[in-house]
């Protein structure tokens, strides 16, 4: 039924075979996802996938705005921070329902970012990327030196309730069940962020992105769409840090903190910023690489680092451009 | 030798090392600590006496007929990472934890225990709290806590002239727990606390603290920390000068470990010890002795805690007949253990082994400089009163 409607769409708008491209793979990913904890056995892998899937998330925050905006953030894992902790205190001090601390977690950071976006928006460059820095390690002090909201440096351990959304909460800390929530919340992130693309506002936004002045000129609101991209850009990120707050039933500062920002930026630009999947992917190898490297040699952090320097000098443009220019290559052979 | 002989040698030597492992599956030991953070030189501590405790094991012919394995991942003193690389240790097969030296780390993974399948044995976290008000099941402390600090301190607390004190602590849990139990423990003694200052891990520049303390008038100081922070402090205190003019103590500050890299700025420093090589038993005596051998030092008072560790995991795992964590975990308990330090009960209430505690200075001795024990306080005397409620 659905492919039939979608044909009727394909023969009046040319822009529908797109959005019918984008739920397909999306449908097709997210089977995928569900299928994972049949596919694979160890616990071990379960878990590490579902960490990698969460800085997945994280990476694809700062990714799109690089994408949608053209700001590099370098504190993008305020939001990060700021969407586990409003989780883990609310629910840790019982303030709230277990349901409403879920969605207050992702509206809080949601709205501080639209409103910091109003601003940030009008900032570029080095200045954009001090700011975001500054208000970035403001947040991860504050998380430091008040004990009182979640025990300081140590972090806050605490028990979710007993069900969340209907569900047995313990399920969540299982992870078997935790990558395929992961996965799922990626996926629809992605699908998501393509179709927004597309959208009115995302066309406004990227036009801002590439000539304010001429936008607005031609009558765009310029304020606006771009605090939405800086929105949705934090919504990703503290959706990320909901699940790990969520599957570690733990908080720390570190969350906050600008070094998580700047490997998300890392992995973003590893993978391909110019590209809506790109910052995933950067994310899920570099993690990997990150974990294999661990696991021979104690001084991994130069593999890593050599590694960087490498796909950064040969591929200018990410792994998802260096795929996309080989497959195009391959393409125009006779 | 033919060679049909020399194969069937061959394949009995295997089928009999097969049944061997098949008999007794090894005992995996996985070591989360810190080897580049603030604490990498207990970290050090650690591993020096993991390898010798793992070593001795396995040279005499294993635990109750059972190899010993281990592996370490670096946790930075990180309570985010230190929950990681605990947990992929454990899905690694090494579900026997210990190693950790931030009390926060340690309070980071307590609850995961029964989720993971897991044990944790403190060797070095200090925090009450672990086994007081958020102790948890499969959870174990070998090392002396921060009451039991408190408790000796206060003798000698009570004997000293300094009317006025201050506090320097790391700001983690061990550090504010430490500081709040001195503080009453001043208190009580009818005495005046004047500062109480909370560095962050991995302070470099002290002299914000130290002006403070001079200008709060205290007329002795009780340091918390340890590690590069204790190195920092201890140093710019002599530059500084407060060294010399005030009565300068801690925990964990002036232990074998930093006198060694302190010399002078050490001498003088009263301090808590926890172990030290020169307690004179047999038991004792014969391990500083292997110690010595293999390392060419005495141990230290985190190795002879970490050591100390071992032996109690090891006899309980003879005791279980099982490196299986469920067996292990209801082994451990309320038993006696045999130890370098003396008979020594596992509490089973709260899972904390009652030991004896020391105070001390550090002075010449032989040329060297070391901090030498004036005061022992029983096991009984320094047990911290039962604040678990987790069975």
């Amino acid at each position: 039924m659905t492919s039939a409607v979608d044909k009727a769409a394909l023969a009046k708008r040319p822009v529908m075979p797109r959005t019918a491209r984008i739920l397909g793979f999306a449908a097709l990913a997210l089977a995928l996802g569900v299928a994972m904890p049949w596919l694979v056995s160890s616990k071990l892998t379960l878990s590490l996938t579902t960490q990698a899937i969460v800085d997945a998330l994280l990476a694809t925050s700062v990714g799109f705005l690089v994408l949608q905006n053209g700001r590099v953030s370098f504190g993008q894992a305020a939001f990060f921070g700021l969407g586990g902790y409003a989780f883990g205190v609310l629910v840790a001090r019982q303030l709230v329902a277990p349901e409403v601390a879920f969605l207050l977690a992702l509206a809080l950071p949601t709205l501080v970012a639209f409103l910091l976006g109003l601003v940030f928006a009008r900032i570029a460059g080095v200045a954009h990327a001090m700011l975001t820095l500054a208000v970035g390690q403001a947040f991860y002090e504050i998380a430091f030196r008040w004990r009182e909201l979640a025990k300081g440096d140590d972090g806050m351990s605490f028990e979710l309730p007993q069900r969340i959304f209907g569900f047995a909460s313990s399920s969540l800390q299982d992870p078997a069940v935790m990558v395929v929530v992961a996965w799922s919340a990626l996926v629809l992130a992605l699908a998501g962020l393509a179709l927004f693309v597309n959208s009115r506002i995302g066309q406004i936004a990227a036009a801002v992105r590439d000539n304010e002045e001429r936008a607005r000129f031609i009558g765009h609101d310029t304020a606006i769409p771009p605090a939405i991209v800086y929105a949705i850009a934090a919504f990703l990120a503290a959706l990320a840090g909901l699940l790990q707050a969520t599957y570690n039933g733990y908080i720390a500062p570190q969350m906050f903190h600008w070094s998580l920002s700047g490997t998300a930026l890392i992995m973003a630009v590893v993978g391909g910023a110019q590209f809506i999947v790109g910052p995933a992917i950067g994310a899920v190898c570099f993690f990997f690489l990150k974990d294999f490297a661990g696991r021979f040699a104690e001084f991994w952090p130069a593999i890593v680092g050599t590694v960087l320097v490498a796909v950064t000098l040969l591929m200018p443009q990410g792994m998802v451009g260096l795929a996309f220019r080989l497959w195009a290559a391959r393409r125009s052979k006779p | 030798m033919s060679k049909t002989m020399m194969t069937g040698l061959a394949l009995a030597a295997a089928l009999s090392a097969a049944g061997a492992a098949r008999a007794a599956d090894p005992l995996k030991i996985g070591v989360a600590t810190d080897l580049s953070g603030t604490y990498a030189s207990l970290g050090d501590e650690v591993m020096r006496a993991t390898r010798f405790a793992v070593d001795e094991a396995n040279a005499a012919g294993g635990v109750d007929g059972r190899k010993v394995e281990f592996k370490s991942y670096d946790t930075e003193a990180k309570p985010d990472l230190a929950r990681r690389q605990v947990e992929k240790l454990v899905m690694e097969g090494y579900p026997v934890v210990t190693g950790m030296i931030a009390s926060g780390e340690g309070l980071a993974i307590a609850p995961l225990m029964e989720r993971w399948g897991s044990i944790y044995i403190s060797v070095v976290n200090k925090a009450d709290e672990l086994t007081g008000a958020n102790c948890a099941k499969r959870v174990f402390r070998v090392n002396t806590q921060s009451a039991m600090d408190a408790a000796t301190v206060k003798p000698w607390l009570k004997e000293r002239k300094e009317k006025k004190w201050a506090v320097v602590a790391i700001d983690i849990a061990w550090g504010r727990g430490s500081a709040t139990l001195f503080s009453e423990a001043v208190k009580s003694t009818g005495k005046e606390m004047v500062a109480e200052l909370f560095p962050p891990a991995n302070t470099n520049d002290f002299a914000p603290y130290i002006e403070q303390i001079k200008k709060a008038g205290a007329e002795g100081v009780w340091v918390v920390l340890a590690g590069r922070d204790a190195i920092n402090f201890a140093q710019q205190s002599k530059q500084f000068g407060l060294t010399d003019a005030i009565t300068v103590a801690g925990v964990s500050f002036t232990t074998d470990g930093t006198v060694k890299t302190l010399g002078d700025a050490a001498k003088g420093v009263f301090g808590i010890i926890n172990y030290s090589s020169t307690l004179d038993t047999p038991e004792n005596n014969s391990f500083v002795k292997a110690w010595t051998e293999k390392y060419k030092v005495p141990p230290t008072n985190f190795e002879g805690e970490a050591y100390l560790g071992y032996q109690v995991l090891f006899q309980a795992v003879k005791d279980a007949k099982s490196v299986k964590t469920d067996d292990i975990a209801k082994a451990l308990p309320g038993k006696a253990y045999d130890t370098i330090m003396g008979k020594l009960v596992m509490r089973a209430e709260d899972r904390q082994l009652l030991k004896p505690n020391y105070f001390g200075v550090v002075e010449m001795v032989n040329g060297e400089l070391r901090p030498v024990v004036k005061t022992t306080v029983s096991a009984a005397d320094v047990a911290p009163a039962v604040a678990c409620k987790v069975n």
